[in-house]
């Protein structure tokens, strides 16, 4: 394929594993505005890895995602104290904080950014995005979805029905740094070359923007985020910056009208229901009877 | 001193916060059209007073704008659409400034040629005097409509209880664009000014300089306009005295630095009081 | 009435919220598979007893003990693993869960373990637990709600979907909070008829809160009435009625005649 469309498909996959490290802390109720620092960590971690230690990029970019969920483990504890807009400037200042030191360490490059030897392509990116929907899918099918997200609608009712909230929510926060991390190191990878100045407070807010225009109910809503992101502008050929003017008058105008997002879980459950497993007809036959008459 | 500007942009997310209980990240945006606004009349030939005038109608517009897209249609849904929008205006400011006048740092003329007074050895620029002098007034001036005016006694009102507020009488859809102007005044005012004395303007300036107005307004104590000034001394000093031990590149990590610590040790801020600054 | 006969017992409890004192050295004791009903005028401090016995908020002082033990500073969280479940005054169902779901979360204290957590529910077509909720709401009759979005639901339907979910827990003892209110007659017998036949097996004890003095003569056995956070009575319905603090305090109460049919229905 051509260069040109490998690296926006490049871009696709990468924008869509960063959807799914804001989807996380978002489904538990969290804003992480300090995403872009995590997907900082990892890219900087793999990079030194895979350039210092020469690991294959393959180890490299799962052991720098552990790196930066070990770092959000870390800062979860303190963090998570804090609730609502406290915790959204907390993970801010987090964020601007990681940034600053990236620009001191010498031994990365500092302000003049850090080349990247190893390269991966297009197949390797797709894959390993695939799986992290895969695993986030698989996730959100398990009790930690109907957990995360009773945690997200009501605290004080998960926490009276037995649910850990504060366990729940330093999971969804680390795991959703991790990813962001995985993200990073993907980027790294493939475009050789990663600057500190990158991993700043607007890209940060442009994957909460575009989590939030696909939809934080379902698992399919960051997905459609990021490629509605990445790929709308692609078709209206549109420039750099005006690719951000549209996104951004976009979401304002979603935000007004519709501000579940594109994809909402009644809408999905509509839509999938026919294909989910039916209640077995002797099971609620056999208990049917017991239902008092009139 | 920067810690002035960083003040007027605490004041500006303070009376947002305060009264609307909305923390509007599109402000440092309307600090970048302030200044940028400045830059680009001055370029075309206006004088400086009709250029500031310029960028406070830039920045006052732009506010309104704002207002109209995240406040109207918005306060029954979800509790962080606000937010989220008025950070998505924050992105919008900045990709049009990029688009309009090009992504490069922009230098201003210097205005006051020789204008510095020389006092027992320190040097004193009087743009950044004026600049001081100028925020400090206006905080007072903002103080005084506070306490003293029907329009002031309205902010407060709704800054302590909406629902009483409207049991009141008070007329909320009136009175709230008058926030989003106040606001968006004192945050394109400390664009202009940060613009007169640097003599630099970016698209991204809103990002470098005026989100240190968040950390300033927390530090302060968010919703206390007094704090915010307060705030935004400190950490004016605070970027001073990192320069001063650890060098200029350490500067964010102590801005930021301490606003993560006063988040976790004392999130209500070092002088928390309530809106107009009785003691909480 | 020997101490293991109580399911629940407080003593001395108090709590103040600033200067105001909400409850105020209550002891009372509910004996176990007896229906019991929690009654007073508003203000009188019920749903916070609730609030205390859940460990919403920590008391001020005495004790709460379940089944003998002591549960006083016990942590929110593990309450209702220890058997007490509830459901709440203004209904709270989780809006961006489904009916099913809403259910399991109810099953969460018996299966939140980290193997527990992990399980596929939603994914494989047969899950123990999503078949016992789903059993569950085809025994209350509500399985064809079983995935729609609860917040349209009617009202009744969300109440009745509570207290499945609240009974998923498997809990020792109920606590409903005004579960008759905003039901209409027909509804209001058919709950009567749900909470009669789920305690029969004597498994289970209801403590309930309500208003409406028809039907706690018709379910509970037993009745503590409670003013200003303190107990001024206790006894069967008909004792109850006819104390007269109570009457004093429900100053022009319905006439009693309603009561009087209804208990001797229940009896």
């Amino acid at each position: 394929m051509s260069g040109y469309l490998e690296g926006v498909l490049v871009l696709l996959a990468v924008n869509v594993v960063f959807a799914y490290g804001g989807f996380l802390p978002l489904a538990a109720g969290q804003l992480n505005l300090g995403l872009a620092g995590f997907a900082a960590i990892g890219a900087y971690t793999s990079a030194y890895l895979s350039n210092v230690f020469t690991l294959p990029p393959l180890l490299a970019i799962p052991l720098a995602g552990i790196a930066a969920g070990a770092v959000a483990l870390v800062v979860a504890v303190p963090v998570l104290r804090t609730r609502g807009i406290y915790l959204a400037l907390a993970t801010f200042a987090l964020g601007q904080i990681v940034q600053a030191i990236i620009l001191n360490l010498q031994v990365v490059g500092g302000a003049a950014g850090y080349p990247v030897t190893a390269f991966i392509r297009f197949p390797t990116i797709a894959a390993t995005a695939a799986i992290v929907v895969a695993l986030v899918w698989l996730l959100f099918a398990t009790r930690f979805g109907i957990a995360v997200t009773a945690v997200h609608d009501d605290e004080r009712v998960a926490d009276l029905m037995g649910i850990d909230v504060r366990a729940f929510q330093i999971a969804a926060f680390a795991l959703g740094s991790a990813i962001a991390g995985i993200g990073g190191g993907l980027y790294a990878h493939h475009f050789s070359f990663i600057e500190a100045q990158y991993f700043n407070i607007s890209l940060s807010i442009t994957i909460v923007l575009y989590v939030l225009l696909g939809g934080t109910q379902t698992v399919i809503g960051p997905l459609l985020g990021a490629a509605v992101f990445t790929l709308l502008p692609e078709v209206l050929r549109a420039s750099a910056n005006w690719r951000y003017v549209a996104f951004a008058a976009a979401l304002i105008v979603i935000m007004a009208l519709r501000p579940e997002g594109l994809v909402t879980s009644a809408q999905l459950r509509r839509l999938l229901g026919f294909t989910r497993a039916e209640p077995d007809p002797a099971a609620v036959a056999a208990a049917v009877p017991k239902e008092r008459a009139g | 001193m920067l810690g002035s500007i960083y003040a007027m942009v605490a004041v500006a997310l303070t009376l947002s916060i305060g009264v609307l209980r909305f923390l509007n990240f599109s402000i440092p945006g309307l600090f970048m059209i302030g200044g940028m606004t400045a830059w680009a009349s001055l370029r075309s030939g206006m004088s400086w007073p009709l250029a500031i005038g310029a960028a406070l109608a830039a920045g006052a517009f732009a506010s309104l704008v704002v207002e109209r897209f995240t406040w109207r249609w918005m306060r029954s849904a979800q509790h962080f659409v606000p937010l989220v929008s008025s950070m998505a205006f924050l992105l919008l400011f900045e990709h049009l400034a990029v688009i309009y006048w090009g992504s490069e740092l922009r230098t201003l003329p210097v205005l006051f040629p020789n204008a510095d007074w020389r006092i027992a050895g320190l040097v004193i620029s009087l743009p950044q005097l004026g600049g001081l002098v100028c925020s400090i007034a206006l905080v007072w001036a903002l103080t005084l409509v506070l306490a003293r005016t029907r329009l002031g006694r309205g902010l407060r009102t709704i800054a302590e209880d909406s629902d009483t507020a409207l049991l009141l009488g008070v007329d909320i859809n009136r009175i709230v664009p008058v926030v989003f102007l106040i606001s968006g005044l004192f945050a394109a005012l400390a664009g202009v000014i940060f613009a007169l004395n640097y003599r630099q303007v970016q698209p991204f300036m809103g990002e470098v300089v005026g989100l240190k107005g968040i950390s300033a307004m927390i530090v302060g104590g968010m919703g206390n306009i007094w704090g915010s000034i307060a705030g935004g001394l400190i950490i004016g000093l605070v970027e001073v005295m990192s320069i001063g031990y650890f060098g200029a590149d350490f500067v964010d990590i102590a801005v930021y630095g301490l606003l993560l610590l006063i988040l976790f040790v004392r999130p209500t801020g070092l002088f928390a009081a309530d809106f107009a600054g009785q003691r909480a | 009435m020997s101490a293991s006969d109580q399911i629940l017992r407080l003593e001395a409890v108090s709590k103040h919220f600033g200067g105001l004192r909400v409850i105020e050295d209550l002891s009372f004791a509910v004996k176990r598979g007896v229906r019991t009903a929690l009654i007073g005028p508003n203000g009188a401090g019920k749903t916070t007893v609730f609030n205390l016995i859940t460990g919403v908020f920590p008391v001020d002082a005495g004790r709460i003990l379940l089944d003998g033990a002591d549960i006083t500073d016990t942590p929110s969280r593990l309450r209702i693993g220890y058997g007490i479940a509830r459901s709440f005054q203004n209904i709270r169902l989780m809006p961006h869960l489904s009916t099913l779901e809403n259910v399991m979360v109810g099953q969460h204290c018996r299966n939140g373990g980290v193997r527990g957590v992990l399980q596929p529910v939603n994914l494989v077509p047969h899950n123990r637990w999503r078949d016992a909720a789903r059993a569950a709401l085809a025994d209350a009759g509500l399985i064809e709600y079983e995935r729609a979005t609860v917040g349209n639901l009617p009202y009744g339907v969300q109440k009745r979907i509570e207290l499945v979910r609240a009974l998923m827990a498997q809990p020792r003892l109920l606590l409903l909070d005004e579960p008759a209110a905003g039901l209409n007659p027909a509804e209001t017998e058919a709950l009567q008829d749900q909470l009669e036949k789920i305690c029969a097996g004597g498994g289970l004890t209801v403590l309930v809160v309500e208003h409406d003095m028809h039907f706690v003569g018709a379910l509970c056995e037993d009745v503590i009435v409670l003013d200003f956070g303190r107990k001024i009575a206790e006894g069967s319905p008909e004792d109850v009625r006819h104390n007269p603090l109570v009457q004093e305090i429900y100053l022009g109460a319905p006439a009693a005649e309603p009561m009087e049919r209804h208990s001797a229905r229940s009896a």
